[in-house]
């Protein structure tokens, strides 16, 4: 292996590390502002809106998200909508996930205990103020983790955006291995680096938030 | 009671030349003391084919405080949900302070409520739970706090300042930010009854507060609960099986049976000498386990 495609592969791994990166972080943030919306709107008290909420992730959920990808990018210019890969990517995935985050919204949100409802009408809380200062303040805590799951599981399926023309990390590993030949190399930086992203980004970030939103509940589950 | 607590003197309401209000000081004194503050009116509860409420008569008057006993499943609990608006009536009117609470009136007939007007009803009336539900999230002051600010719109320093106040006044001044796990039951309890005191409500509802208590923190709950009624006008309706605590706190005690009240009457008559032989059975099976 020359050292010039060494440095020539090793910078477009960089590249590529940025890129997926930036459009985990993108599409993450488009995930759970939308899955907290799609949640909660999947348990209000109107069955318009929880119909739509339902029609929503079951699309989102049941279809594929390679396919989903697709059609933004291939299908929707046919109708005039010309999204740039970058768009596509970060909303594509986002939204894909944001269907599952809303089934952990809505897991947690009727999780939390009945009495917590009942003193709220006893205390002649409206239902909004309810769900905004009573529920969801304790149901964020148990939605922690399993988003956690979600968020990590979103970041390896951002290597998809290599079918819409963006060359995201795995990709980068990909042609520096084909460019050297040092496949074991280049494929085992790739490996370490998902696991690099998801514990320097996702995992500090959860653990933080379960601290935070801790007080008032048992500590000895978060180390 | 004798003292009228709104007194109307030669009050008088016009609009132009139509006369509203003349003068209505008697029927008025006369309504407000004579109106039950709490009434059943043919109230049934049914999940289903189990009828719970079996056409429910009960009126409370102002102030008074009135003790349900009964096994479980009579019904007793379901009385004070229903009150609360926890659980959905199937037949009949609960009024409060003079109003449908459930219903409203519209061109003199019963329509059922909107939420606007089933909360400003429910606005009079305050739960403690078994269970205590305490927001866990947040301490001791912030409990009370919190439906003061959110719900009514008190300023935050306002709401603060009588928090601290009842917290003060069931004996929990120094615990005021702690949080609910930090505190034994008894100290949840009376952090429930603050909580429910800070709506100011008129009506206070008891759901067996004692039930989930370690037998020696029951004492220090039921001595708040006597205070609050010797100091603040409160009607106040309680679920209990405390025997001793009924006899000496409730100006009347209702045993209730299978959906029905069975027997009520003053505490020293229905304890003890009651009339009813399912009456007499429940309080020696009561009274045996003691």
């Amino acid at each position: 292996m020359d050292e010039f495609s060494l440095n020539f592969s090793v910078l477009a791994l960089a590249h590529g590390l940025l890129i997926t990166v930036v459009v985990t972080i993108g599409a993450s943030l488009v995930a759970v502002v939308l899955g907290l919306i799609a949640g909660l709107i999947r348990v209000s008290s109107l069955w318009p809106l929880r119909w739509l909420a339902v029609a929503y992730l079951e699309f989102f959920r049941g279809t594929s998200l390679l396919v989903q990808v697709y059609l933004l990018f291939f299908v929707l210019p046919f109708f005039g909508v010309a999204l740039s890969p970058w768009a596509v990517a970060i909303f594509g995935i986002g939204m894909n996930y944001s269907a599952y985050l809303a089934e952990v919204v809505r897991a947690a949100i009727q999780a939390v205990d009945r009495g917590q409802y009942e003193a709220s009408t006893a205390l002649n809380f409206p239902r909004l103020t309810m769900m905004r200062r009573i529920v969801v303040p304790q149901a964020i805590r148990s939605m922690l983790p399993p988003s956690g799951n979600l968020l990590i599981e979103l970041l390896k399926s951002t290597s998809l955006v290599f079918f819409i023309t963006i060359t995201e990390f795995t990709t980068a590993s990909k042609l520096a291995a084909d460019a050297t030949g040092n496949y074991l190399l280049f494929f085992a930086v790739a490996l370490f680096g998902y696991y690099f992203i998801a514990r320097a980004l996702i995992t500090p970030l959860v653990r933080w938030l379960e601290r935070r939103l801790s007080s008032g509940f048992v500590r000895e589950a978060l180390v | 009671m004798n003292e009228p607590r709104i007194r109307f003197e030669n009050a008088a309401k016009s609009y132009g030349s139509l006369t509203v209000l003349d003068n209505p000081e008697t029927a008025c004194n006369e309504k407000v003391m004579n109106e039950p503050m709490v009434r059943f009116e043919n109230v049934t509860k049914r999940y289903g084919a189990l009828t719970v409420l079996d056409e429910l008569n009960l009126d409370i008057a102002r102030n008074e405080k009135v003790c349900i006993i009964g096994p479980s499943g009579s019904g007793k609990t379901t009385v004070l949900r229903m009150l609360m608006t926890l659980e959905q009536i199937q037949g009949g009117v609960i009024w409060v302070d003079g109003e449908p609470l459930t219903h409203m009136q519209k061109n003199g007939h019963l329509v059922p409520a909107s939420d606007r007007h089933l909360r400003r009803v429910r606005s009079k009336i305050g739960m403690v739970f078994q269970h205590f539900n305490l927001f866990p999230h947040m301490t001791a002051l912030q409990n009370c706090m919190e439906a003061p600010v959110s719900v009514l719109g008190l300023p935050k320093k306002q709401a603060e300042e009588r928090a601290a106040e009842l917290l003060d006044m069931v004996g929990l001044s120094d615990k005021r930010n702690h949080f609910p796990i930090q505190l034994s039951g008894g100290q949840k309890q009376r952090v429930a009854i603050a909580r429910a005191l800070a709506m100011r409500p008129k009506v206070m509802l008891f759901d067996e507060v004692t039930s989930a208590l370690d037998p020696e923190l029951i004492g220090e709950v039921l001595n708040v609960i006597r205070k609050l009624g010797a100091e603040h006008d409160l009607t106040m309706l309680m679920v209990t099986h405390q025997m001793g605590f009924a006899k000496e706190f409730s100006d009347r005690v209702c045993f209730f049976y299978g959906g029905k009240i069975v027997e009520q009457g003053p505490p020293d008559q229905l304890l003890g000498n009651p009339q009813n032989e399912r009456t007499r059975q429940f309080l020696s099976a009561v009274l045996e386990a003691r």
